[in-house]
């Protein structure tokens, strides 16, 4: 693993307030956040070969999570600082462990199903349970008290817990926990036949990777100082797929690159039209159909062509 | 709850209800029985048939007649967008991984989401009920809207139909065949390309009729397609994946625990229907008649 290219990228993004402004505080934290998210989400995807179609459900309750421990006012800073991703983690951890025990039993676009519903399960009881989410209107004027809740202290805040997720990450892909989830995507019954309990190293990175994601819900909620029940709707749930494909599943920090395009295309589209949904979809749509392997695929190939040298094969539906 | 009156009221609305569910998701079932893609498209499709049925309702003239083609119109012209689209995009992808095959029909859902609020706008609109079918019947101290007797009748017919075509024509078997083994279909010398595509185009149209026949009794706005697909894809993994007769009878129980869940627990109806799901997931995770695995 070649540390040159993320350690510059981390060395930039510490120094980044130094050359941008506020606003761009909010949309660092927003790539941070999302990155994260787009990360942990890969390492089903990428590592395992499992298709979560319901990642917005832990994304979402890290949101609550989050939300619901910033609004006690009375807690002491720093306590608030370990408890908001503690909280988050728990939360999100805690439902992906419900969901992971029912969903992990299935493979392939049945186990993307799975998720689909438990995740709506979830949506609908965020919309209703009024009392503890806000129901329709969400939490809103979420924040930090302090330093830390402007949007540079924010923006630190973000960046180490980010940068800690992605490292736990990396070692959980780089551990032998790693090689074995990565031999699963492969072949799951060859795995099976030599004694590795499959179900449960499937739970165990379902579990991680909604832990992780969860963290990320936490990270955003309170940068964008509000969390809705949407956040949890199935349309949510396509989000980090778009962002680990955009960015190509086959690396670890690709999904990073593609949730860093990602934000950042939105906010600039946005910006010109209110027809984001329709532009992404035609960029989705290219996508698929030319580009599967995304930037860090097509960097590649055509890397690889320029040496004549072989793509890192991507992943195929086999052994889902 | 007890009151004989509100239990024939609500049945008769649950089954209505299920009916407008059963049109939609039945083609989702079929889709994913043969094409073996979860198309996420299929609630656009709903809204498009509402949509085109707002255009042409417009500029009908107030007939009983005009109600008919309406709802052709709208069939068909979900039809014709859906082979569009699956000799445009899907037919590309039906090698690829899962993850390819959902993104690209998220991005369609994205796309004619946002194409229908550039044609028709942001606003609800609706469609005026055919006259003949306005005002309520009277029975036994009952009364009932007109409009949800004729929905009932027409899903009816949809699923005999349905039935009919699909047990009773060769194209029929070909499509429970290809449910059950599509390679061995192919290489029985059957043409499984426009197989796909007429299967693709008959779901549509179904989504299309459904949402032409929904028009008058829903909001057709932005967003309707979002909700519309959760309520189906409900259904679909109730009844059991790419099994008609599953949906039909998931249909009529998600309609049912809907409208005497609204009773029993007021404001927690949709989640009833969720854990339904869950419950049948968890229990029969293949669904009440699903074959395919």
């Amino acid at each position: 693993m070649n540390h040159a290219a993320p350690l510059a990228a981390g060395l930039a993004l510490v120094a980044l307030p130094l050359v941008l402004p506020d606003f761009w505080m909010f949309i660092g934290v927003e790539v941070l956040a999302f990155a994260l998210y787009a990360v942990s989400f890969n390492l089903l995807l990428g590592y395992g070969g499992m298709l979560s179609f319901g990642h917005a459900a832990f994304f979402g309750a890290g949101g609550y999570a989050a939300a619901l421990v910033a609004a006690q006012r009375s807690l002491p800073l720093p306590l608030m600082l370990v408890l908001v991703p503690a909280a988050a983690m728990l939360t999100a951890g805690a439902a992906a462990v419900l969901i992971g025990l029912f969903s992990v039993r299935r493979a392939g676009i049945y186990f993307a199903m799975l998720t689909f519903a438990f995740q709506m399960l979830l949506y609908t009881i965020a919309l209703k349970a009024t009392s503890l989410t806000g129901g329709d209107d969400g939490l809103t004027g979420l924040k930090l008290p302090g330093a830390i809740g402007r949007p540079v202290g924010y923006y630190y805040f973000a960046l180490a817990l980010t940068a800690a997720g992605l490292y736990v990450l990396h070692r959980l892909v780089h551990s032998p926990f790693g090689a074995t989830l990565r031999a699963l995507r492969a072949n799951a019954l060859r795995v099976q036949y030599l004694g590795v309990d499959v179900r449960a190293h499937r739970l165990a990175a379902f579990v991680a990777s909604g832990a992780f994601s969860g963290l990320a819900g936490a990270l955003f909620a309170l940068s964008s100082g509000n969390v809705f029940p949407g956040w949890l709707n199935w349309t949510a749930s396509a989000t980090p797929v778009v962002m680990a494909v955009l960015g190509g599943t086959a690396t670890f920090f690709g999904p990073a690159l593609g949730a860093a395009v990602y934000v950042v295309l939105e906010v600039v589209i946005s910006g010109h039209t209110e027809y984001w949904p329709l532009t992404m979809g035609v960029v989705i749509t290219i996508l698929v159909l030319l580009a599967p392997g995304g930037l860090t695929g097509l960097w590649k190939t055509g890397f690889g062509r320029a040496r004549a040298s072989r793509a890192v094969p991507l992943s195929t539906g086999e052994a889902r | 709850m007890h009151n004989p009156v509100v239990v024939a009221r609500q049945t008769l609305a649950g089954i209505s209800n299920g009916m407008l569910l059963f049109l939609i998701s039945a083609g989702l079932s079929l889709i994913f029985g043969v094409l073996r893609i979860l198309n996420f498209a299929h609630g656009a499709l709903f809204m498009l048939g509402a949509l085109i049925a707002v255009s042409l309702a417009a500029v009908l003239p107030a007939a009983a007649g005009s109600f008919v083609v309406v709802l052709a119109g709208a069939a068909a012209g979900a039809a014709l967008l859906g082979t569009v689209i699956e000799t445009g995009l899907l037919r590309r992808i039906y090698r690829a991984p899962h993850e390819m095959q959902l993104l690209l029909t998220f991005a369609l859902v994205l796309m004619l989401g946002d194409a229908a609020k550039l044609i028709w706008g942001r606003d609800e609109q609706s469609v005026a009920m055919p006259a003949l079918l306005t005002g309520s019947a009277h029975a036994l101290g009952v009364s009932f809207p007109l409009y949800r007797l004729f929905l009932i009748a027409a899903g009816a017919a949809v699923a005999v139909g349905l039935w009919l075509v699909l047990h009773r024509s060769r194209w029929g078997i070909f499509i429970r065949a290809a449910t059950m083994d599509r390679d061995m279909l192919s290489a029985l010398g059957v043409n499984t390309r426009t197989l796909f595509t007429s299967v693709f185009a008959l779901g549509a149209a179904l989504a299309g009729l459904g949402g032409a026949l929904a028009a008058p009794i829903v909001a057709v706005g932005p967003g309707l397609h979002v909700q519309v697909l959760i309520d189906a894809f409900a259904v679909v993994v109730i009844g059991g994946l790419g099994s008609v007769s599953g949906a039909f009878l998931a249909s009529l129980l998600v309609g049912l625990v809907n409208a005497f869940g609204v009773l029993a627990f007021p404001g927690l109806a949709v989640v009833l229907t969720f854990l339904c799901m869950a419950i049948v997931l968890i229990v029969r995770p293949r669904g009440l008649l699903g074959t395919v695995e």
